[in-house]
């Protein structure tokens, strides 16, 4: 009995193995495909035109800071200097207990001011709204404490431009980010209601960013090289993929610009959810694909800027189960989009995609974890044909990952070279070293989304030296 | 399966590290930037196709620039058949590389492609505007097309020309199209000049409200005090835009639009005195009051009308004024 539940197991995990493989081999297909064009029509692109001429469609970029004291002067500063003819940066508050206000009042000399805005979403009160008189184009709103979600929906009440860039506060941002990812809306502002593109990771992105692009290198110990792998898989190896054949099912809330529009149509970012950027994106295409409507939501492979990474497992655990929860929400909820023609690729593959690889995967793991001590119970447990397998799937996974580095380094030449044969060699060890880590934090964070946790649990700032 | 992921990875690495090191040397050597003559008739070749596929099209496209960027004396030639491309994407690249050639036809072929419209006009504008030799009076007979939209962008790119067009786009105020209307009404009110204030005021009636937002502005620019008291009355606007765009117009006339702004004050519409009194305050003359005469019964119904965070925040900046003022006399 016990020996056909064991062999039960394992056909499955290998089954879910297969099936996951193919699947990715299908999206890095895809995906290459997808590089290959963007790379060509970046290349073809005007940027010195788009940056100067007052026909570029202006944007709010708006930055919800909850106790970033550490980084929001760093972050603000590379929110300023975006190389863009026309943005304002609205930088709200989320009632932070730490110095954060004070930080911004110092470093940009803000004053109080009045201003009245619509009020389109409900929001927490706001306490006071500053201006700086050496930065005409920053706005900082101070609120009461409502979360992510109801700083942005804060930030959305004040914009005034057509088109709004949601990023954290915690991400230090390329110059041309702006003009990277505006470059696709303004050839079809009609159709293109969403965009977001590549970031990848770092325990202090300042630092990194200092280094010109071709000198830069990966930030950190092992464990935030694996972090930059992880970023560059689900930039390369699926958001490429899902945004050439429309099911791009994650905006991340790093950096996402969003048609304003749109998202007073479907009612602004929801606070109903642990995390709000996943759960807009299935919204959006939720609403736009019931309605028939003719849109696109892009990801673009161009690096926009560099977030900061928990530099500690403790820390990587706490935030990866947030995410967790947020995907296992998320999912559940939109579940009429399952298989559901209606929701054409998005019903078919995206949401399907989702449970299967991100829902589903951390119980198949636990399975595959379990089958070792009940194989060695039953003396069924063969070490050869074990590590044989174990190195054919790190290998598999090394070479899918190796795919991502390259995709990265076509369009970006971001990194040394040496870095780049760092991440190569660390690439197969991710299964060993990493996943571990990733599988027993998904664990905990379906465990939480079951028992109906919706804390936020954020990770605490990396050690940096002062500025 | 073990030996095929190995050789997969080992592969992939050999092909990350070498493309690099391949990249990094090319952009060392100067001479990788010219075009030989079998990479330019590859790339001709390639310019000159009639791509199927997405990968192939933006193949074509890479051909287009870069035979442009190395000034190949094919490239004319080239962009003139990728312009009028029935590919949207296709023609849109050449409509990015004509702004780089700058030559007379590749004016006359923006103008063709404003006119016929496949490929976004905000981008042909962008071209259009860029151009050296600029096309100055080549746009007036945009102002006449039959095309509400490319009567439109003729109106909006007439603005660099302040000598151009005048009494066409003075009509042009008068248009069927509302778009057309808001284009010249903005165009005109930088530039000024007879019936231009006159035009401005007229359409801060109009039905249409971007009409009023674009008119706010020139009035703004064009009437100055004259058009603060039309401006004020457009605090109380249906629409939310129109009354930003007269709080900008307001504080773009500064001091001189207090005396309209003040009978808002006590406007039975709540967005009305909001307006009124952010706009004093943006201007400073909240801050002039709360500093030299705090107990000044104007500044209490500014405070009134503004509500108590505006009150807070006033005098919160005169406090800090004070502070400063005396560290600097001490």
């Amino acid at each position: 009995m016990t020996g056909d539940v064991l062999a039960l197991i394992v056909a499955a995990c290998l089954g879910y193995l297969l099936l996951s493989n193919l699947v990715s081999l299908a999206f890095v297909l895809v995906g290459a495909i997808e590089n290959s064009v963007r790379r060509r029509e970046s290349g073809s692109q005007d940027y010195a035109t788009l940056a100067s001429s007052r026909f570029t469609i202006p944007v709010s970029v708006i930055v919800a800071a909850w106790e970033e004291e550490a980084v929001i002067e760093r972050t603000t500063r590379s929110l300023l200097a975006f190389n863009y003819p026309e943005h304002e940066v609205i930088v709200v508050n989320d009632g932070s207990s730490d110095g954060t206000l004070e930080r911004l009042r110092e470093s940009f000399q803000l004053e109080p001011y009045e201003i009245f805005v619509r009020r389109v979403f409900e929001t927490e009160d706001v306490r006071a709204v500053y201006r700086s008189p050496s930065h005409p184009n920053l706005v900082v709103v101070d609120k009461e404490n409502g979360g992510k979600a109801d700083s942005w929906n804060a930030g959305l009440n004040v914009a005034r431009y057509r088109y709004v860039c949601g990023v954290d506060a915690d991400t230090v941002f390329e110059r041309d980010a702006l003009l990277k990812v505006m470059r696709l809306v303004v050839q079809d502002p009609a159709r293109i209601i969403g965009v977001t593109s590549s970031i990848t990771t770092a325990r202090d992105p300042g630092e990194v960013m200092a280094a010109p692009p071709g000198r830069r290198q990966v930030d950190g110990g092992p464990m935030m090289a694996f972090q930059h792998l992880d970023f560059l898989r689900a930039f390369f190896n699926n958001r490429l993929a899902w945004s050439r054949h429309g099911f791009m099912l994650c905006s991340p809330g790093g950096f996402q610009v969003w048609r304003r529009d749109v998202l007073e149509e479907v009612g602004g970012y929801s606070t109903s959810f642990t995390c709000e950027d996943i759960e807009l994106t299935f919204r959006v295409h939720e609403r736009f694909l019931r309605e028939g409507r003719d849109y696109r939501i892009h990801s673009l492979p161009d690096n926009v800027g560099i977030t900061e990474g928990p530099d500690s497992v403790r820390k990587l655990v706490s935030q990866r189960e947030r995410w967790q929860r947020v995907i296992d929400e998320t999912v559940w909820h939109y579940r009429r989009m399952w298989f559901n023609p209606r929701y054409r690729t998005v019903g078919l593959i995206g949401a399907p995609f989702y449970l299967l690889s991100e829902t589903l995967s951390p119980i198949v793991e636990l399975l595959a974890l379990v089958s070792i001590p009940l194989s060695l119970a039953l003396g069924v447990f063969e070490p050869a044909a074990f590590a044989l397998m174990l190195g054919a799937v790190a290998f598999v996974n090394a070479a899918l990952t190796a795919c991502a580095i390259l995709f990265d380094d076509l369009q970006s030449r971001m990194y040394r070279r040496r870095d780049l044969a760092r991440l190569l060699l660390l690439a197969p060890l991710d299964l060993v070293l990493y996943r571990p880590i990733i599988c027993w934090a998904r664990l905990k964070g379906s465990w939480r989304y079951l028992r109906g946790d919706k804390a936020w649990h954020k990770f605490e700032r990396n050690a940096r030296a002062p500025a | 399966m073990l030996a095929v992921a190995f050789s997969a990875w080992a592969l992939l690495s050999l092909v990350v590290l070498l493309g690099r090191a391949r990249y990094d040397r090319q952009r060392r050597d100067p001479r990788s930037h010219e075009l030989g003559v079998a990479e330019a008739r590859r790339l001709i070749r390639r310019a000159g196709g009639r791509p199927r596929t997405d990968w192939r099209r933006w193949r074509r496209v890479s051909a287009l620039t870069r035979l442009t960027q190395a000034h190949h004396p094919a490239a004319p030639r080239l962009v003139r058949r990728a312009v009028t491309d029935t590919d949207p994407s296709i023609a849109a690249a050449a409509i990015r590389v004509l702004g780089n050639l700058g030559d007379d036809w590749a004016i006359e072929l923006l103008l063709a492609a404003m006119r016929e419209g496949h490929t976004p006009r905000s981008r042909i504008a962008a071209q259009l505007e860029r151009l050296a030799p600029r096309p100055g009076a080549l746009l007036l007979p945009l102002l006449r097309d039959p095309d509400p939209a490319v009567r439109f962008w003729g109106a909006t790119l007439l603005a660099p020309y302040p000598d151009l067009g005048q009494v066409s786009l003075l009509d042009l105020t008068r248009d069927t199209d509302p778009n057309v209307r808001a284009a010249s009404v903005e165009t005109l009110g930088g530039r000024g000049g007879q019936g231009v204030a006159e035009a401005a005021l007229a359409l801060l009636g109009d039905p249409a409200w971007f009409v009023r937002v674009h008119a706010a502005r020139s009035a703004g620019h064009v009437l100055g005090a004259s058009g603060a008291p039309a401006l004020a009355r457009l605090l109380s606007d249906t629409r939310w835009w129109v009354r930003t765009a007269a709080k900008d117009a307001l504080r773009g006339i500064g001091p001189q639009a207090v005396a309209a702004l003040l009978p808002v004050l006590t406007s039975a519409d709540a967005f009305a005195r909001n307006g009124a009194a952010e706009v004093l305050q943006d201007i400073g003359f909240v801050d002039a009051l709360a500093f030299e005469r705090p107990d000044s019964p104007l500044l209490e119904r500014i405070y009134a009308a503004g509500g108590e965070r505006l009150r807070e925040a006033a005098e919160l900046r005169a406090r800090g004024r004070k502070l400063s003022e005396e560290a600097r006399a001490a």
